[in-house]
C-alpha cells in the first residue's frame, strides 16, 4: 500500500514538473526582445558593459539599430550576425559557438592525461620486468663466481 | 618512443614560438576586424562645413577615412600633422575624410583652428558609420582602394611610416 502511495506521489510530481516545463511561454514583447539581444552585445567603447547597460553614443546607436531590426522582424541570430559582420565575434559577450567554452577543459584533460601517462610510464620503467628472459644457469653461475671472486 | 619524443618537442616548441612571435608583434588591445578585403560600407553624411558628402562621390578614387575626436588627446593630436601632411602631399590622388567620433562640431572646429585644418571634409553625426566600420574608439583610420574595397585599418595614431605603409595597401605610393 505504502509503495503505491509513493508511486502515485512520484507520478504526480513528474506530471507537475512536465506541466511547468512544457507550458507555452508568453511571447516576449518587441522591447523585451530588443533588450535581450542588446544585453548580449559588448559596448564597443567601454569596458565590461553590454550595449543594453551603456550610456555611450556608440551603444545608443547599436540599441537604435537593434530596435529597428527587431521591429522589422529580424531574428536574434540575424541581429547578432549583423554586428559580428562589423566588429567580429568580439562584439558578442558570450561566444556564438558553445564549443569554445569546452577548450580549457579539453586542454586540462589532455594535460592531466599526459601527466598521468608520464607518471605511470616512469613507475613501470622502475618495476621488475615480468617478460624479461631469465639468465641461463651457466651465465648465472659465472656471475655468481665473479661476484664471489670480487668479494674475496 | 624516442622518435615520438623528438617529434613532440618541435610539435610543442614551434607553435608556441609562433604564438609568442606574433603575439609580441601586435597590440593586445587591438580588436581584429572582419572588414579587410570586403566592400566598404556606403555612406552619406553632412560635413562640418555644411555640405553633404557620400562615398559614391569618391568612386574610382582611393580614400582614407579617419575617425577622430577633439577629446582624443594625445593620440589624435599626435597623428593630426601626419594626416595633414599626407593630404597636402598627395592632393587629388587620395581623398581624405575625417569622421567626428562622439564629438560636437564646435569642439572639432576649435581643434582644427588650434592644430591646423588641412582642408579635407569631416563628417558629423556619423555614429552609424562608426558602427558600420566596427570602430571601438578614436583614432582609427581605414584605407579603401579605388575599387571600394577595405584594404587596411590602423588602430591607434598614425605615424609617417605607418601612413606610407597603409597607403601602399591601397595602391598609393609617396
Amino acid at each position: 500500500m505504502r509503495g503505491w502511495i509513493a508511486l502515485v506521489g512520484v507520478a504526480l510530481l513528474a506530471a507537475l514538473v512536465a506541466v511547468v516545463l512544457l507550458r507555452p511561454q508568453p511571447e516576449a514583447s518587441t522591447a523585451e526582445r530588443a533588450r535581450q539581444v542588446a544585453s548580449g552585445l559588448r559596448c564597443p567603447d567601454c569596458q565590461g558593459l553590454s550595449v543594453a547597460d551603456s550610456p555611450t553614443a556608440a551603444a545608443q546607436e547599436i540599441r537604435r539599430q537593434v530596435d529597428e531590426m527587431v521591429a522589422a522582424g529580424a531574428t536574434e541570430q540575424e541581429i547578432r550576425d549583423h554586428f559580428v559582420a562589423r566588429y567580429g565575434e568580439w562584439i558578442l559577450l558570450s561566444p556564438s559557438t558553445p564549443a569554445w567554452w569546452l577548450i580549457p577543459f579539453v586542454v586540462l584533460l589532455v594535460g592531466a592525461g599526459g601527466l598521468g601517462w608520464w607518471l605511470l610510464r616512469g613507475r613501470s620503467d622502475r618495476s621488475p620486468d615480468a617478460n624479461a628472459t631469465p639468465l641461463p644457469d651457466a651465465e648465472r653461475r659465472r656471475l655468481h663466481d665473479e661476484a664471489e671472486a670480487l668479494d674475496a | 618512443m624516442r622518435t615520438l619524443r623528438w617529434l613532440l618537442i618541435p610539435a610543442i616548441v614551434l607553435p608556441l614560438g609562433w604564438l609568442l612571435l606574433t603575439g609580441f608583434g601586435r597590440d593586445p588591445r587591438e580588436i581584429a576586424t572582419p572588414l579587410i578585403g570586403r566592400e566598404a560600407p556606403a555612406w552619406t553624411y553632412a560635413t562640418l562645413d555644411g555640405e553633404t558628402l557620400s562615398s559614391a562621390d569618391l568612386t574610382g578614387r582611393p580614400y582614407v577615412l579617419n575617425f577622430w575626436a577633439s577629446w582624443c588627446i594625445p593620440a589624435c593630436v599626435e597623428e593630426h600633422p601626419v594626416l595633414a601632411d599626407a593630404a597636402e602631399r598627395l592632393g587629388d590622388r587620395v581623398a581624405f575624410v575625417g569622421v567626428l567620433y562622439q564629438d560636437s562640431p564646435t569642439d572639432a572646429e576649435a581643434f582644427l583652428a588650434r592644430y591646423g585644418d588641412a582642408g579635407y571634409p569631416h563628417l558629423v553625426d556619423a555614429a552609424a558609420l562608426a558602427v558600420d566600420y566596427g570602430v571601438t574608439g578614436p583614432p582609427e583610420t581605414w584605407f579603401v582602394d579605388a575599387e571600394g574595397v577595405v584594404r587596411a585599418r590602423k588602430w591607434g595614431p598614425l605615424t609617417d611610416a605607418t601612413m606610407r605603409e597603409y597607403l601602399a595597401a591601397i595602391g598609393v605610393s609617396g
